[in-house]
């Protein structure tokens, strides 16, 4: 709700400035709104650096379970990682080896980069599945609330909503895993069916779509039920507008006036919300794929913050960061792109 | 309208989409009937992936597992935990003795010591037998003339902030004359035999500031630390065990090229080597040189006695030609790597450690990240190939999908807990085993805390609580109680001792004794203060959660206030174990099968950051532990550890709790393959060797379409 706020306070912005001439004043906004988010992230990567090297706890390379290790000896472990230099030197040793595309895991001394390209390629057809679900249940779902007010649909999804929101994701999907494996006998974890090597293509695309679907839709459900509850509510708002009553005086069909006079500005503010989805990729799902051991980034971030390596915490943290600011910029140009009454005074 | 079909439409082929892909699954039943791999397939499920599969560089669960297939050592523990040859077939340990001229001294006779009067003397007591226990051991004497070396000390301060920090200083030693014995097995007395000879305090007063010369400048602050390190650097009576290894000839790498004793001593090179921060460095750092003597034939010289260092060999060797300086220069080169990385490039960047090429029964196939990691039996393997034609681990990190997965036959093994395995106790397709392994849970309360500086204090405390009823009723029974520090299934142990009893009123009684009286509130209160103090452990652990509660209500029944914290990992290490600010913890053991207890007990060890955080100070003990690790006969080790256990069980600084058992669970159409001399073969259940591992015998493992009825 607070990054709402802050875009608010942008748009206002916008607004006073697009009494001029259009396009220069979105050029103005969009350099203005860069440059303010850069400066931004510069300094959440550096608050997040210090709040990862604050944190108790060493790396599992410095702290080895070796009862031999002498002092000496993990003072050089500790100096070839750097980390008996003062946290701003450490910082900008992150910067220069990202930037350069040296930064190395201090797990397994591989490069991060290519690492994280490799989990978020993983990730990619969940997190992309998963958002097409929510938007394409919860739109219907909620339209259909809000026209049939009160009736039973109604009543039947607000309970279904609220209890899906009450009961925790994991708790689902073990639920789910039992159930699809206990009758059908098909398997569900992981990426792919393990042992599929030798299928024939059309078997292996097939078979990587059916593990998408149970973790895709458990990550979902949360989702639906959320956004269903929200265009349920605009969707009312709406359908007590006046212009709303003024179609229907004019004698157009109950359709006509819902889906052609009502829906478009009811959808109005879930544009910008597309935006704000962005984020999701990092750490959207490190519980379903924890649960349903799916090789991804949420994984990779989680393992790395239980053995401390801090080169893939740091740069997952400032992707996380890029994608937050690009997102918010994305939903405030949208919403000046798409509301006209920013547009047009 | 159409708006409204679509927003009908879309979900619902979306769903149809989605649920059809069922039926191009192939069901569990469907994967494992009807096909035949499945059965020469072995499949483990683990929790977390592997970091780095070299075997001097990893220091995590998963990647040793991968890494014990993939490489051998030169030794490993044979089912009664004894060292048995691998790429060594076999090794002698004999031992040369230096003894420093030191010309500040005199002998009992009132004259001066040379080089020429030592060794004439000591060779004389040798050839006519006047001192005990020389004659048979030692085999030739000689005198050895002084020289000159440089050596580089590396001194750990703190620098202005307070932060160790590490400085170099180079130093030149002129070595004086020495007598060398060379000695027919270790003996750690040498010296002390010698005692007649040199008289009594030879070993004191050397003049290290005339033999040893820092070759530039030493600043103030330095200069006492550095002296401190002179005896390491040139002790008076220097022991140098030697091993030497005969290593087994044509064993190939799964690359096909020979292993030789060129590989080992670069394996250990490796190690040394700085650059690659091998954590496995302590192990090998008691080694002076290493010496091949033939392709098959390698020398180990040890600096020191430390009779555990022969455990580092059964660790895996690495294979020369893949890893030397040759092959990363051609590595960086075709991997195009910038300046910058070229620089830093080391064994630690190798593709090596994601394709490992070693000499073990399994060879390296694939790896998928947070995946699984494929691996293929070694047809070539020296000892024949194994039953199971692949194996793999797969990476699956919650416990529930394990067991799903393991119940649909999917996985062959994951690491039950006891509630899970309870689960298949009653079923006649599964097998399941439960065996001590190498832990123990203790109480272990700070000695240097006046409260706990009474060992009868300590005792009474242990016997307030009813071990017996934690084990059956926190663990399932899986669980057998300990009485010292060793773990149970090695000679370590004296099984003779036995556990405190459970007796509140005795504990009481000891209270008493002490001076403790019971005040109004049911309290033990002795001038004014009561016994009160605070026992802690980490969050994370449910079971040591569960036994703090038990101490404090079984503590609480006898009139002993206890108030009880827990704090996460980090911080109760930092803050409380590693600091000693702490009354008493709740924590656990997890040990090795060498009777090396030096880093635990010793009272040397009880500084900050150190393992005898306790404080455990006793000097018996501490003589015991430094002789126990310098001891290289078993059987006298095997005496000294029982006189130790028996010595710390007493004095209760721990109340040392029970072992856990492991437990596991496999389907029970796995069997051991036993095969005859004329080739037939024979079924027998698995069972768990003294280690409590039943993977002892993994590679005759091998599973039968049908459940056999045993």
């Amino acid at each position: 709700m607070a990054k709402i706020g802050v875009d608010a306070g942008l748009l206002s912005d916008a607004v006073i400035g697009s009494s001029r001439d259009n396009r220069s004043t979105m050029w103005n906004f969009i350099v203005r709104n860069v440059a303010q988010r850069l400066i931004l992230l510069v300094i959440v990567s550096f608050v997040a650096h210090s709040f990862i090297h604050l944190a108790p706890g060493e790396p599992s390379e410095v702290d080895p379970m070796n009862p031999r290790m002498k002092p000496e000896d993990i003072a050089k472990i500790r100096a070839a990682f750097h980390l008996d230099e003062p946290l701003y030197v450490q910082y900008a040793y992150w910067i220069r080896d990202l930037a350069t595309g040296e930064l190395k895991s201090f797990k397994d001394s591989q490069p991060v980069l290519p690492k994280i390209w490799d989990r978020f390629l993983n990730s990619l057809p969940l997190f992309i599945l998963a958002t097409i679900l929510v938007w394409t249940w919860a739109f219907p779902t909620g339209i259909y609330g809000a026209v049939f007010r009160g009736g039973m649909y109604d009543r039947g999804t607000v309970l279904l909503s609220y209890a899906l929101i009450s009961v925790p994701g994991f708790f689902l999907s073990y639920l789910a895993i039992l159930w699809v494996v206990g009758w059908f006998g098909v398997p569900v974890i992981s990426i792919k069916t393990f042992g599929m090597e030798h299928a024939e293509l059309p078997y292996k695309i097939m078979d990587r779509v059916w593990h998408l679907v149970i973790p895709s839709i458990m990550a979902a459900i949360g989702g639906i039920a959320i956004l269903s509850r929200y265009v349920r509510s605009q969707m009312l708002e709406v359908l007590g507008q006046d212009y709303v009553r003024t179609a229907r005086a004019k004698g157009l069909t109950e359709d006509a006036v819902i889906y052609g006079h009502a829906l478009g500005n009811a959808l109005l503010p879930f544009v910008t919300m597309f935006g704000l989805l962005l984020p999701g990729l990092i750490g959207g799902s490190v519980i379903f794929e924890q649960i349903f051991a799916w090789p991804g980034l949420g994984r990779l971030g989680y393992e790395a913050i239980l053995s401390r390596d801090f080169p893939i915490i740091m740069t997952l943290n400032f992707i996380a960061a890029v994608l937050t600011l690009l997102g918010t910029l994305i939903s405030d140009i949208l919403y000046a792109v798409v509301d006209p009454r920013i547009r047009l005074h | 309208m159409f708006v409204k079909r679509l927003l009908l439409f879309i979900p619902l082929t979306l769903v149809i989409f989605l649920v059809q892909s069922y039926f191009w699954v192939p069901t569990y039943e469907n994967q494992a009937a009807g096909n035949p791999d499945r059965l020469v397939t072995y499949i483990e499920a683990s929790i977390g992936d592997a970091k780095i599969l070299n075997p001097i560089l990893n220091a995590d669960s998963a990647s040793s597992n991968i890494v014990s297939h993939v490489f051998e050592g030169l030794l490993d523990l044979d089912e009664d935990l004894k060292l048995r040859g691998r790429l060594a077939i076999d090794w002698q340990i004999t031992e040369r003795a230096y003894l420093l001229v030191n010309p500040h001294h005199r002998f009992p006779d009132g004259t001066e010591v040379t080089g020429a009067k030592l060794f004439q003397k000591i060779h004389q007591a040798w050839k006519a037998g006047t001192i005990e226990g020389l004659q048979d051991r030692v085999q030739s004497i000689e005198l050895l003339p002084s020289g000159k070396r440089s050596e580089s000390i590396s001194l750990l301060l703190p620098n202005a902030e307070g932060k160790p920090q590490l400085k170099d200083i180079s130093v030149t030693i002129d070595v004086p004359e020495r007598v060398a014995l060379t000695l027919s097995e270790v003996d750690q007395d040498v010296f002390d035999r010698l005692q007649p000879i040199l008289g009594e305090r030879y070993f004191e007063h050397f003049p290290y500031d005339k033999l040893i010369h820092p070759q530039a400048a030493v600043p103030q602050e330095l200069e006492e630390p550095l002296r401190a390190k002179f005896p390491d650097i040139l002790p008076v009576g220097e022991h140098n065990p030697t091993i030497l290894f005969h290593l087994r000839q044509g064993v190939n790498f799964h690359d096909g090229h020979v292993f030789d004793a060129g590989d080992v001593k670069f394996t250990y090179e490796s190690i040394m080597n700085p650059k690659n921060l091998s954590p496995r460095t302590p192990d090998f750092e008691p080694i002076k040189t290493v010496e091949i003597l033939d392709p098959s034939t390698i020398k180990i010289i040890y600096k020191r006695l430390y009779s555990p260092a022969i455990n580092a060999w059964t660790m895996g060797i690495l294979p020369e030609h893949l890893l030397n300086e040759e092959a990363l220069t051609r590595e960086k080169q075709d991997r195009g790597l910038s300046e910058e990385a070229q620089k830093t490039f080391g064994m630690r960047e190798s593709r090596f450690n994601r394709h490992p090429i070693g000499s073990g029964r399994f060879q390296f196939v694939e790896w998928q990240g947070d995946e699984f990691i494929h691996l293929r039996r070694n047809e070539n393997y020296w000892e024949g190939p194994a039953q199971y034609q692949d194996y793999f681990m797969r990476i699956i990190p919650e416990l529930f999908t394990q067991e799903v997965e393991f119940r649909t036959g999917a996985i062959d093994f994951y690491g039950a807990q006891p509630h899970q395995v309870d689960r298949y106790k009653n079923d006649p397709t599964y097998q399941w085993f439960s065996s001590l392994g190498f832990a123990y849970n203790y109480i272990g309360y700070n000695n240097r805390k006046p409260l706990f500086a009474d060992p009868m204090i300590r005792t009474a405390l242990g016997m307030a609580i009813n071990v017996d009823e934690i084990i059956t009723y926190l663990v399932y029974g899986e669980g057998k109680r300990t009485t010292g520090p060793y773990p149970q299934n090695t000679e370590w142990y004296d099984q003779s001792i036995q556990p405190l009893p459970y007796d509140p009123q005795g504990a009481r009684a000891i209270f008493e004794k002490a001076g403790w009286t019971l005040n109004r509130d049911g309290w033990f209160e002795k001038g004014g203060k009561i016994f009160e103090f605070t026992l802690i452990t980490n969050n994370g652990n449910p079971i040591r959660k569960n036994l703090m509660t038990i101490a404090q209500n079984a503590w609480k029944k006898i009139g002993v206030k206890v108030n009880t914290q827990v704090f996460e990992w980090a911080v109760f290490l930092n803050d409380f174990v590693n600091t000693g600010d702490f009354d008493a913890v709740v924590l656990g053991w997890s040990m090795n099968i060498d009777p090396d207890l030096y880093q635990i007990w010793h009272s040397s060890q009880a500084g900050p950051q150190q393992l005898n955080f306790v404080g455990y100070k006793n000097s018996r003990a501490d003589e015991l532990i430094v002789r126990i690790r310098q001891e290289y006969n078993r059987d006298r080790q095997e005496e000294l550890t029982h006189e130790l256990h028996r010595l710390i069980h007493e004095d209760q600084p721990y109340t040392f709790l029970y072992a856990p058992l492991s437990t596991r669970v496999l389907d029970k159409k796995i069997v051991l393959v036993q095969k005859g001399s004329d080739g037939t073969e024979q079924f027998k259940k698995i069972y768990p060797t003294k280690s409590g591992d039943i993977t002892f015998y993994f590679h005759k493992w091998r599973k039968l379409e049908l459940t056999p009825d045993f």
